[in-house]
């Protein structure tokens, strides 16, 4: 019985960490996306600019 | 006086939205039928044993009201849509409050136009006998589609003006109607049998309060949804 | 309306200053700590041996969501208010981070209730009420994702949001209603004091974790809203 507890017990704590970790991840990964893009398209105004 | 100025703008509207659906009777009898097939189905899905009929009737009757209902409060703002009419509506003199409130009576009363339809046809379909207590059981039922159409019609005049306008519309709308449907389902079946342990009374003031508090939040919420 | 001005546009994106990654350190730490403190000073308890020890991440985490949803409530009614755009992009970022953790109570109270009571899914007032503020929360996310013009958009997520989170105090209490007349109460989880400090503990770590969610989200969200006045200016130039 306590050793069926077990798995749920470790099945929790996983789900926690994969949930915590991966949205880290989601997050970073996204936001290094969105800088790029705002750099890029700041780029191309400014070559726009450009007299 | 303003006040007059402005009830006679409700009522206009609520004018217009009715003949309008009127005339269009595809409208009404279109989704009147679809809850009545819906409650078919859910006939044929839960039963046929009669026992079995008979605990489902109220929740069914709901759910066909709500599934159908969606169709009525999209409906509602499309005739503005498609002939672009929503912007000179709001550049008229006059709060914009008048809009929804008309609204809100010409949904009210088709929406109840189709839930007695339904409730009948439920009636029949599920065997249900009538109670002796069938006014509270009407007075939950109207609590009831009031809590739904002001949220539905509050609901749709952002979602008819969206991008996914038959999803959105539910998947907005029918997780807000949770206490309406636990209490009307749950205050209807109390009254369809002998009620002993009182469980209506209690269900009956909390849609009373549900409908007084989204009555005021929605109202004070349209100025802000509705600009265009 | 600020000059069509590339470095203008710039300085919206450069504030708030970022989220130091340190931060996100110190409170992964902090998670960890609390966690082991809470795992190994936790006595067995009854039949149930350890499983309480799933409390530790399960109420922490629900309380992380009401949180969320409560800045969502704040921020939503600030910019109806003010109308100011970082107002809306902050309410999002708790949206968001907010449905994460209210996905998480949901699959831990499901873990938890699996050896509890020998089945995955029980109507129990607490469930039934995440899994419809997680709806409500879903909404406010396919809503903005529906909606395509800023200004409407973050009207209408306002709106949304406001009068999603006055009926969270309702929905829970029409569940509750709902189960105790016809069914025996769920175990109430009766806080023993032995296990209050553990929980007091992860629940201030996690805070750290959701406040370093929102903030890192909310500012990727400012980035996101330069990049759409960027091409809102460029579309204005007839490119």
């Amino acid at each position: 019985m306590i050793e069926m507890n077990q798995t749920f017990i470790i099945a929790a704590y996983s789900v926690t960490w994969a949930v915590i970790l991966g949205y880290l991840l989601l997050v970073s990964r996204k936001g290094s996306r969105v800088r790029d893009q705002y750099e890029r398209m700041l780029g191309e105004i400014r070559v726009e600019d450009r007299p | 006086m303003a006040w007059q100025h402005d009830w006679r703008r409700v009522r206009a509207i609520a004018r217009k939205d009715l003949t309008t659906e009127l005339r269009a009777k595809a409208g009404f009898n279109g989704v009147a039928s679809l809850a009545v097939t819906i409650l078919i189905l859910l006939g044929l899905a839960l039963g046929p044993d009669a026992a079995a009929l008979r605990n489902a009737a109220v929740g069914a009757v709901w759910l066909a009201t709500l599934f159908s209902g969606v169709l009525a409060f999209n409906r509602s703002f499309q005739v503005e849509l498609e002939s672009g009419a929503l912007e000179p509506l709001l550049l008229y003199p006059g709060a914009r409050w008048t809009i929804f409130a008309g609204k809100l009576i010409a949904n009210f009363a088709f929406v109840s136009l189709m839930v007695a339809i339904v409730t009948v046809a439920g009636i029949v379909l599920f065997g249900i006998a009538v109670p002796a207590r069938w006014p509270s059981l009407i007075a939950v039922i109207a609590l009831g589609v009031i809590g739904l159409v002001v949220l539905g019609t509050f609901y749709a005049s952002m979602a008819s003006r969206s991008r996914a306008r038959e999803v959105l519309l539910p998947l907005l709308l029918f997780p807000m109607l949770v206490p309406v449907l636990l209490a009307a389902t749950t205050a209807s079946k109390a009254l369809l049998g002998a009620d002993i342990m009182h469980e209506a009374g209690p269900w009956i003031r909390l849609l009373i309060g549900f409908d007084i508090v989204f009555l005021i939040a929605t109202f004070i919420a349209f100025e802000h949804v509705i600009e265009a | 309306m600020p000059p069509d001005n590339p470095v203008s546009r710039q300085g919206t994106a450069a504030a708030p200053a970022p989220t130091s990654t340190l931060f996100a350190l110190v409170a992964i730490v902090a998670v960890i700590a609390a966690q082991s403190f809470a795992i190994l000073t936790s006595p067995a308890e009854g039949d149930m041996g350890h499983l309480q020890k799933i409390m530790y991440v399960h109420v922490p985490a629900a309380w992380m969501a009401f949180i969320s949803f409560f800045v969502v409530l704040v921020y939503s009614i600030r910019y109806l208010w003010r109308r100011n755009e970082n107002d809306d992009l902050l309410a999002a970022s708790a949206a968001e981070v907010g449905a994460v953790f209210t996905g998480l109570t949901l699959m831990l109270g499901m873990i938890w209730g699996r050896p509890a009571w020998g089945v995955w899914w029980v109507w129990d007032a607490r469930l039934t009420s995440t899994l419809v503020l997680f709806l409500i929360f879903v909404g406010y996310l396919a809503l903005r994702a529906f909606v395509d013009d800023s200004g409407q958009r973050a009207r209408w997520s306002a709106a949304v949001g406001a009068i999603g989170a006055i009926n969270v105090p309702i929905v829970y209490m029409s569940v509750k209603w709902w189960r105790t007349l016809h069914q025996p109460p769920s175990s109430p989880e009766t806080l023993d004091p032995a296990y209050t400090m553990g929980l007091r503990l992860n629940a201030i770590a996690l805070l750290l974790v959701t406040i370093y969610f929102i903030r890192k989200r909310y500012e990727i969200a400012r980035v996101e809203r330069a990049v759409e006045h960027l091409a809102e200016a460029a579309a204005m130039r007839g490119k």
